[in-house]
């Protein structure tokens, strides 16, 4: 078992290798993404320097919540995006099937050979940011929410790869699964901004079907002390759990998908 | 000619042909839309006017950015064109009697009608029939915004495709379609109307060609503009569709002649 997964770091080196082939265009796409971001973020600061407070939100709050999604979103989508959107291909080209005879778990192959690098862009954009906005925004500090702090990143960073996986593992049944990531973006924009400003059914599906709420508006409103909408005094806690949980169900359901798999390609 | 018009047509029918991925764009859509107008009702938070703009104003802006906004796709066309220039799979079209950023144009008009048509149309009624929307100031403003939406079509494609073949030298794709991302959310209008820049930003901002994408169609509807200054921004929308369409045609012209020199 040692000996097989001895193999993961391998193939995370061999991809970084091929990725830092063409070093000048890596970083140039890393400076496209940053400039990108930073454009929502510029975005947000002119808003609010025009009104001031957004659902009761001001602009270092704003700015927290905005690199907290930023970084749980590239360590978690590092890990499972890219990966699994390709999966959609592989099994409709057959070569799912070529992966599912190596001696080595599937999903771990698929994963750590596509180890996602180019998540450093939002990495170097969201750590910043996220410095300056803990110390604007006059978090309280204390053992407690330090702790708070860093298992509610963990989870969202968990939240995220999760339900990507759970998306992308659906080809595995339907062969296609890509249009399920429309879907998921269009809400995934939503946790740039407070769960209280949006009308009651989103706020129900971000915190059930589709939980987004739980990488950023959740956790940060709960640092913050500020109340969350329908979840009230449970919001620490669900923040803390959501990403297990969601785990457990994401193994589940590769599981599952991986059961019913019959092969799409010629 | 109407073999541009066969291949809009193939546009519309290959789009047809995904249905799936249509209704997951119109959730996807209508999510958004939804956002965008919550956004402005939490800023907003009760005041009735700010700078002498109504929230009703800008409900109705946000829904008019996801109409002329909505149906076409930056990154479709620069990925498109970028790809077929990296692979050198744009030779089979230089042989072809036709012209290439025509061909790509007609297709991606005959793909936006029919987002336009089954995603857009559908989305904007929901949230309007939900929030409410506001009429055109006036007959001649509500045809102007017609004539605003052809060119803001127009200046996208004609952005989209030279971003597009700037891959050629560049040699990435990716980076092009997220710097061409980055400056239409901030500079179309999309997310914040110029009026709520601090100036001189909002002056600069109000005159530079993806201006003509978002913000003025719309504040044409909202009659933010009377009809001179609206026909002025419409003949210098047309002067900078004017000037894309040179810069495209240059960039193409050196793009494929090198390809020529590099052969297959």
């Amino acid at each position: 078992m040692l000996h097989r997964l001895g193999i993961l770091p391998l193939l995370v080196k061999m991809f970084i290798k091929s990725q830092m082939e063409y070093r000048g265009a890596f970083w140039l796409d890393r400076l496209a993404q940053i400039i990108s971001y930073g454009a929502v973020l510029l975005g947000m600061w002119i808003l609010l320097q025009k009104f001031e407070l957004l659902g009761g939100w001001n602009w270092p709050q704003l700015a927290l919540l905005f690199s907290f999604q930023l970084l749980a979103y590239s360590l978690g989508a590092s890990v499972s995006f890219t990966q699994l959107r390709d999966l959609e291909e592989l099994v409709r080209l057959g070569t799912l099937d070529a992966l599912l005879t190596k001696p080595v778990n599937t999903w771990a192959y698929l994963i750590f050979s596509g180890l996602n690098i180019g998540y450093a862009g939002h990495i170097i954009l969201a750590v910043p940011v996220l410095i300056w906005a803990l110390l604007a925004a006059q978090v309280e500090w204390s053992i407690g929410n330090a702790l708070f702090f860093a298992g509610s990143l963990l989870s969202a960073t968990l939240v995220t790869g999760a339900v990507i996986t759970m998306i992308g593992a659906t080809a595995l049944i339907w062969v296609r699964s890509n249009h399920l990531f429309a879907i998921f973006f269009g809400f995934w924009e939503l946790t740039r901004y407070p769960l209280n400003i949006f009308p009651g059914g989103i706020q129900v599906v971000m915190l059930t079907v589709v939980p987004l709420a739980y990488i950023s508006a959740v956790p940060v409103a709960v640092l913050l002390g500020k109340p969350v909408p329908l979840l009230g005094d449970l919001a620490a806690p669900a923040a803390l759990l959501a990403g297990p949980l969601l785990v457990l169900l994401a193994v589940a359901h590769w599981r599952y998908a991986l059961s019913r798999y019959q092969g799409a390609g010629g | 000619m109407i073999a541009y018009a066969a291949f809009a047509r193939s546009g519309f029918l290959t789009s047809l042909a995904y249905r799936n991925e249509v209704w997951a764009n119109i959730f996807g859509k209508l999510v958004q839309v939804f956002a965008r107008v919550a956004i402005w009702l939490a800023v907003y938070a009760g005041v009735t006017a700010v700078d002498g703009i109504s929230i009703s104003d800008m409900i109705t802006y946000a829904l008019l950015g996801g109409v002329v906004m909505g149906a076409t796709r930056y990154d479709r066309i620069v990925r498109q064109v970028g790809n077929a220039l990296k692979t050198g799979d744009v030779a089979i079209w230089l042989l072809k009697p036709v012209h290439y950023p025509l061909y790509l144009l007609a297709i991606e008009a005959g793909m936006s009608a029919y987002t336009f048509l089954l995603a857009v149309v559908p989305t904007i009624a929901i949230v309007a029939l939900i929030y409410g929307m506001q009429p055109p100031a006036s007959l001649l403003h509500g045809l102007m915004f017609v004539g605003f939406c052809a060119l803001s079509f127009i200046i996208h494609f004609l952005c989209a495709a030279i971003f597009g073949v700037l891959a050629f030298w560049l040699m990435t794709v990716f980076s092009l379609e997220w710097l061409l991302q980055s400056l239409i959310s901030l500079l179309s209008g999309l997310l914040i109307p110029f009026w709520f820049f601090p100036e001189p930003f909002g002056t600069i901002a109000s005159h530079q060609p993806l201006a003509w994408l978002v913000y003025y169609p719309s504040a044409v509807w909202l009659g933010r503009l009377d009809m001179g200054a609206t026909l002025l921004y419409f003949g210098i929308g047309l002067g900078w569709a004017g000037l894309l369409a040179t810069v495209l045609a240059l960039l193409w012209h050196r793009a494929s002649s090198r390809i020529t020199v590099q052969g297959g």
